[in-house]
């Protein structure tokens, strides 16, 4: 990477340094905390604010995290991308750490976080990002009295994820496809953007070297392999693997094969740019009965077969600003106002496919209103869900090897689950 | 003693603490008491105490105070009080030099000591003193380091040494650190040890080469054949902040031949697929770099490297989208058509955060095409409703931006029109400008927008640059507006409230025009607005006021042609960016560069440029006897940026020559020189200098007298001779091309034999001698290149060309740029210089 890190600074909510680490000595604290106040003064929404700023040869880069923020200062042309990135795993390794990353626990272990910062930055050159890893070699007081420190042999290994001499009585692996439905509906009702992002997350409990070996029923593997791919078979774009998936096998044979490493981690990544029925629809009619009431019908249909069932679905629909006393009743689950989002928000515990319900509210306006102006355009409607054991893209994992030269036997566990992603409806 | 369970927490921070002072100096009483002791249970005790010291410290009370006692706490095996300390000893050591020394000698034994883990972190300690009188105790623990049997505190001590050379670098060259660095590189098992050796002699190479040659040679050696391969070969070896660094070094990395190229570009496929997205990116600036000189190799990378792009920018933080977005920002403004079927990826969430948001924005505006813009405009109207009023108005601006780049307007025309009807200030506001815009390149359109246009109350327009919007077209389509004479009188009656001199400006300029356009009706207005413009404490107002004034009293039908002359559509809005800093961006692909969309000279300080920095490598490559100044870069980067205004005024003034027989009547409107002033309307000042002249032929000869131009009336010049041996030193070239004017600026394109047989710049070099053209200096990598050239008259040896060329060995572009003393002569001395560049190659 082209470009140190001059310091890595972890501020408050309102910009004032909590820690930081000076790594070249050439920016300074002080200014950086005066401009970094300022911005976030200024701006009033951080969110509004570019994450890479440029103030008197600095250049600054930073993250938000609960109410932490976390920033780079760099006075070289560095890789913008990566070093945001890196912010990222920063505050992975600290959640690893800590259990939360926020300014309490920070403050709780200044020493853990020196340290920390120690080893994951060397004179502005990322190190080591992997909290197991870490972990080998910077104990916190939980488990510090147990274990002698040993040199960092791990970081120095070949397979420098995965630390030896793991051990667990029960070998298990539990792996998660996890799927995220991103949808767009514009207000004639057409969907003009669907995509699946889909993610198998795993978490290993395995004791020595395994060698794991998945095997999904990725058309492309199945075709060179001679069968038949009738209807089970699914295209896969785009994925991004692990690092301790052996990338050149992958592109020889399309075996996914790998040394997990111990604990969670997402093994394989993928997008799929394809048309999607929306899983739950949503139509919103708002109708105005006199100057100050209005009615607003929603009515929410599940597009999926019926074996399935979807879980905690929230549909936020929004209304205006101004408006006062709603009277909600639905057809199924339950109806809260939430001022603070000037929304309506309905809650199905579970909506089994193939049903439709409805909620129908009622709410009064300020008496004294704008005439007929045009009506102030709003948020979408927005829709989240989980649907167990169902994947939109059909993914299937056809087996889950692992070999490990002590012979043992392992369990490996699937989930399927569909979420919805950003699912937005701008039909009201 | 504080009883454990509460030195777990930090002290409270309340600065308003009056114990401050009295439990620095009971905690110093408390490390007394504990440095000699070796009693059971001691270092439990010293951890909480340091805990406190830490927490203080970090809270920013100082405790430098307790500097001595510390230390003396130091001999312990406790690796957490250590490091502690360590961190204590870093904190304070560079404001207290004198109690430093005192660290030493600890850190000195730590350094030997058995267990590995403290070797490494005494090492990285020492390192990290910054005290430049201690360098001599830095030498002899770092060579240790270097040689230790444990990797880790080899990886320690291979960053160790670029720490002494920041400190010292004479002590760091002079213990021979860098080539022990080398063999390390070259030889250690430890992937990190190799990565970490790999950025500090990056780093030392790139200082050190400023003033030493051998440095410069050792840091080409860094990208050379061997070295490249053998790292590459290793990448999977590597954690992925390693492997950002050697694909970084691959993308530097000159092939010598196709074969090269498939080779990596085949072993670092797979790198595509990394789940961190800063190895993807990586991987993708090698991929781009590698294959510019081959199009269409370079286009099937484009291809390939589409999918993880766009995964990039919808999976992950919206940070890292909003550092992908910059990117392929830059990528589609280089292969337009490359995104243009996957416009829907950059439709907006409401989500998103803002900055994300403009970008996709951005995105939308630059990949429209004829087969997309009806679905990215009606995506785009939507977001003008947004309740974050400043993406709604980032997306009129971006559908008037569309609009101005599209030949089929229709439909676009009727949205902004629909905007205006919405009557939401903003909306009007930023609409207007762009109906502006719009006017000025498709006048066919006038008439529906001024129907619309007209219905606007002023009173609703408050924004300056809207304001001006709206009384341009008051004055440019006052024939066509019943009201207009009203409107500006109404405008003029409030002159005194009207704060932005930019409106005043307009106002009198649009009064003018108005006024020759319906005077009964404008009389009154006209006069109270020149009496309020000259009464004006602006000063540019006041002089335009004063100019229309006088400009009546000469002759009125003059200053109808001055005011109101005809005028042509634009065609084309110019690109603020010039492709040359376009193609140094390009250059610093997945930097600072791409986000700020500056080249990295423009924000970086000289001192903290990276490796492989094109700027400096021009300012230093020489190839005449005598090395060209270092500032000759930044001059041209100024030259540059004259160039904008130089070519516009040359352009008139071939204006000038082409129409001073009186081509009046249709001058030939150079859209260039109108779009450098986007404002609109003192484009008119321009404007009008060509019809001057048809007035008054002979003034017309006289101010080219005065340029000293003469061309016109020149006979055609004798063929022209240049010396063979042209002799110009580096200082004389320099201070002539800081004074001269450019006479001419060409762009062509190259013969391809010519961009084959480029292989070096001193092929080029010799070749052109041998023409009478003379170098000063080259640099560049391929694909691009650059030259300064200059050349002597024959016969009058006082009269220098001197030509600034950049030669783009990819696209085969070339683009000349030539002073003289002799401006008459240098369209001479153009047909000679492309017809000698032009055989350049040919056997």
């Amino acid at each position: 990477m082209a470009g140190a890190v001059s310091a890595l600074f972890l501020l408050d909510i309102k910009g004032r340094v909590l820690v930081w680490r000076d790594y070249r000595g050439d920016v300074s604290a002080v200014q950086a905390e005066r401009f970094f106040t300022k911005l976030i003064e200024k701006e009033g929404d951080p969110e509004s604010q570019d994450p890479v700023v440029f103030d008197r040869g600095v250049t600054y880069m930073f993250i938000q995290h609960n109410n932490v923020f976390l920033m780079a200062a760099s006075r070289q042309n560095c890789n913008a991308a990566s070093i945001l990135l890196f912010l990222h795993r920063v505050v992975d390794v600290f959640k690893h750490y800590f259990e939360e990353l926020e300014e309490e626990s920070l403050r709780d272990n200044f020493v853990v976080v020196y340290e920390l910062l120690d080893e994951m930055i060397d004179f502005g050159y990322p190190q080591y990002t992997e909290a197991k890893i870490l972990s080998e070699f910077i104990k916190t007081d939980a488990y510090r009295m147990e274990v002698t420190q040993r040199p960092p042999m791990a970081v120095t290994n070949a397979v420098s994820w995965r630390s030896e001499g793991i051990h667990y009585k029960k070998n298990e692996v539990f792996l998660d496809v996890v799927e995220s439905v991103n949808i767009l509906v514009n207000s004639n009702g057409q969907i003009i953007r669907s995509d699946v992002i889909g993610a198998l997350k795993m978490r290993t409990y395995l004791s020595g070297m395994p060698e794991c070996k998945l095997g999904l029923n990725d058309r492309v593997l199945l075709e060179a392999q001679g069968r038949s791919t009738k209807g089970k078979a699914v295209d896969l774009d785009d994925i991004k693997f692990h690092q301790c998936v052996r990338l050149a096998r992958f592109e020889n044979d399309r075996t996914i094969s790998f040394i997990p490493p111990d604990g969670s981690f997402d093994l394989m990544t993928y997008r799929l740019s394809m048309q999607v029925k929306p899983l739950i629809w949503v139509e919103a009619q708002v109708e105005k009965r006199s100057r100050s009431r209005i009615e607003l019908t929603v009515k929410a249909r599940s597009q999926f077969k019926e074996r399935s069932t979807a879980t905690n679905v929230e549909i936020e629909v929004p209304i205006t600003s101004d408006a006062t006393n709603p009277d909600v009743r639905t057809s199924m689950g339950s109806a809260t106002y939430a001022p603070e989002n000037d929304a309506l928000v309905w809650k199905i515990r579970s909506f089994p496919g193939g049903k439709e319900y409805m909620m129908r509210a009622e709410f009064t306006l300020p008496s004294i209103s704008a005439e007929e102006a045009t009506p102030e355009r709003k948020a979408p409607i927005r829709v989240k869900f989980e649907i167990p054991y169902f994947t939109v893209s059909g993914i299937q994992v056809r087996y889950l090897k692992i070999i490990e030269k002590s012979g043992y036997q392992a369990l490996p566990w699937v989930r399927y689950i569909t979420m919805a992603g950003e699912y937005e409806l701008r039909l009201i | 003693m504080a009883p454990p369970n509460l030195s777990q927490r930090a002290p409270s921070p309340s600065p308003s603490q009056p114990s401050g002072k009295s439990e620095i100096s009971d905690l110093k009483m408390q490390l007394r008491q504990l440095a000699g002791s070796r009693a059971l249970g001691t270092d439990d005790s010293k951890r909480d105490l340091f805990k406190k010291v830490i927490s203080y410290m970090t809270i920013g009370i100082d405790v430098s105070s307790l500097f001595s006692e510390m230390v003396m706490c130091s001999a312990t095996s406790d690796i957490v009080l250590k490091k502690m300390c360590y961190l204590y000893v870093g904190n304070y050591a560079k404001g207290n030099p004198d109690l430093a020394l005192l660290t030493i000698n600890f850190l000195q034994k730590d350094c030997r000591d058995e267990d590995p883990m403290i070797r490494g972190l005494a090492l990285r300690s020492l390192c990290s003193l910054r005290v430049a009188n201690l360098v001599e105790y830095l030498v002899g623990p770092l060579g240790l380091g270097l040689k230790d049997g444990n990797a880790y505190v080899r990886t320690v001590a291979a960053m160790g040494v670029l720490k002494l050379y920041h400190i010292s670098a004479s002590a760091c060259i002079d213990a021979e650190f860098p080539s022990m660095l080398k063999r390390l590189m070259l030889n250690d098992p430890d992937p990190q040890v190799v990565a970490n050796c790999l950025s500090s002699l990056q780093d030392i190479w790139s200082l050190e080469a400023s003033t030493s040659e051998e440095a410069a040679r050792e840091r080409e050696a860094l990208l050379s054949k061997p070295i490249v391969y053998h790292i590459l070969n290793r990448i999977k070896d590597f954690n992925e902040w390693a492997q950002c660094l050697i694909l970084d070094l691959a993308s530097n990395y000159i092939p010598s031949e196709s074969d090269e190229i498939f080779d990596i570009m085949n072993l670092l496929e797979d790198r595509l697929q990394h789940a961190n997205g800063a190895v993807v990116l990586a991987t993708i600036k090698v991929f781009l770099h590698l294959t510019l000189s081959m199009t269409d190799v370079h286009q099937q990378v484009y291809e390939r490297i589409k999918a993880p792009l766009l995964t990039l920018v919808s999976a992950g933080s919206p940070e890292q989208s909003y550092a992908v977005l910059s990117h392929l920002h830059l990528l589609v403004m280089r292969a337009p058509m490359l995104f243009s079927s996957d416009y829907k990826h950059f439709y907006c969430q409401y989500s998103e955060p803002s900055y994300v948001k403009k970008l996709k924005l951005e995105m939308l505006t630059a990949i429209a095409n004829e087969s997309n813009t009806y679905e990215i405009v009606t995506e785009l109207c939507e977001y003008a409703a947004n309740v974050d009023v400043s993406i709604a108005r980032e997306s009129i601006r971006a559908v008037g931006k569309i609009a101005l780049q599209q030949y089929d307007v229709n439909a676009i025309v009727d949205r902004l029109l629909q905007f205006l009807e919405m009557e939401k200030d903003y909306v009007t506001a930023e609409t207007l400008v762009l109906v502006k815009d719009l006017l000025r390149k498709y006048p066919q359109w006038s008439h529906d927008c001024i129907a619309v246009v007209g219905n606007i109350s002023s009173k609703n327009v408050q924004e300056p640059k809207a304001k001006s919007a709206l009384i341009w077209m008051l004055g440019e389509y006052s024939q066509d507006m019943a009201d207009a004479p009203y409107i500006l009188e109404n405008l003029i009656e409030n002159w005194d409230d009207e704060h932005s001199s930019e409106v005043r400006l307009h106002l009198l300029t649009a009064v003018m025009k108005c006024f020759f356009k319906r005077p009964p009706e404008t009389h009154k207005a006209l006069g109270a607005a020149l009496a309020a413009g000259l009464a004006d404490s602006h000063q540019d107002v006041h002089d335009r006021a004063l100019f229309y004034y006088r400009l009546l009293q000469y002759d009125t039908s003059t200053a109808d042609r001055v005011v109101n002359p005809p005028k042509q559509a634009v065609s084309v809005f110019a690109d603020t960016q010039s492709s040359e800093i376009k193609d140094r961006i390009f250059d610093e692909f997945n930097s600072l560069s791409v986000i700020y969309q500056k080249p990295s000279y423009m924000f970086i300080d000289k001192e903290h440029r990276g490796p492989g920095d094109l700027s400096e490598e021009l300012g230093n490559l020489s190839v005449g006897s005598e090395p060209v100044d270092n500032t000759l870069p930044t001059q041209r980067y100024e030259a540059n940026d004259n160039d904008l205004l130089l070519s516009t005024s040359e352009k008139e003034e071939s204006r000038v020559q082409a129409s001073d027989s009186s081509a009046y009547s249709a001058p030939e409107y150079d859209s260039s020189s109108l779009s450098l002033v986007s404002t609109g309307i003192q484009s008119e000042a321009p404007l009008s200098v060509p019809g001057l002249p048809a007035y008054n032929p002979q003034a017309s000869t006289d101010i080219d007298d005065l340029l000293g131009l003469g061309l016109s009336i020149t006979p055609a010049p004798p063929p022209l001779k240049l010396h063979p041996k042209a002799v110009l030193d580096p200082g004389t070239f320099q201070r002539k091309w800081g004074q001269l004017g450019i006479s001419l600026s060409q762009e062509f394109s190259m013969e391809p034999r010519g961009v084959a047989a480029l292989t070096t710049p001193q092929a080029l070099l010799r070749h052109m001698q041998g023409q009478s053209v003379q170098c000063i200096a080259s640099g560049g990598q391929p694909p691009n290149f650059k030259f300064f050239f200059f050349a002597q008259k024959a016969d009058e040896p006082s009269s220098f060309f001197l030509v600034e060329c950049l030669i783009n060995s990819s696209s085969a572009k070339v683009q000349v740029k030539i002073k003289a003393d002799d401006g008459g002569a240098s369209d001479a001395f153009w047909t000679l210089f492309k017809s000698a560049l032009s055989k350049f190659g040919l056997p």
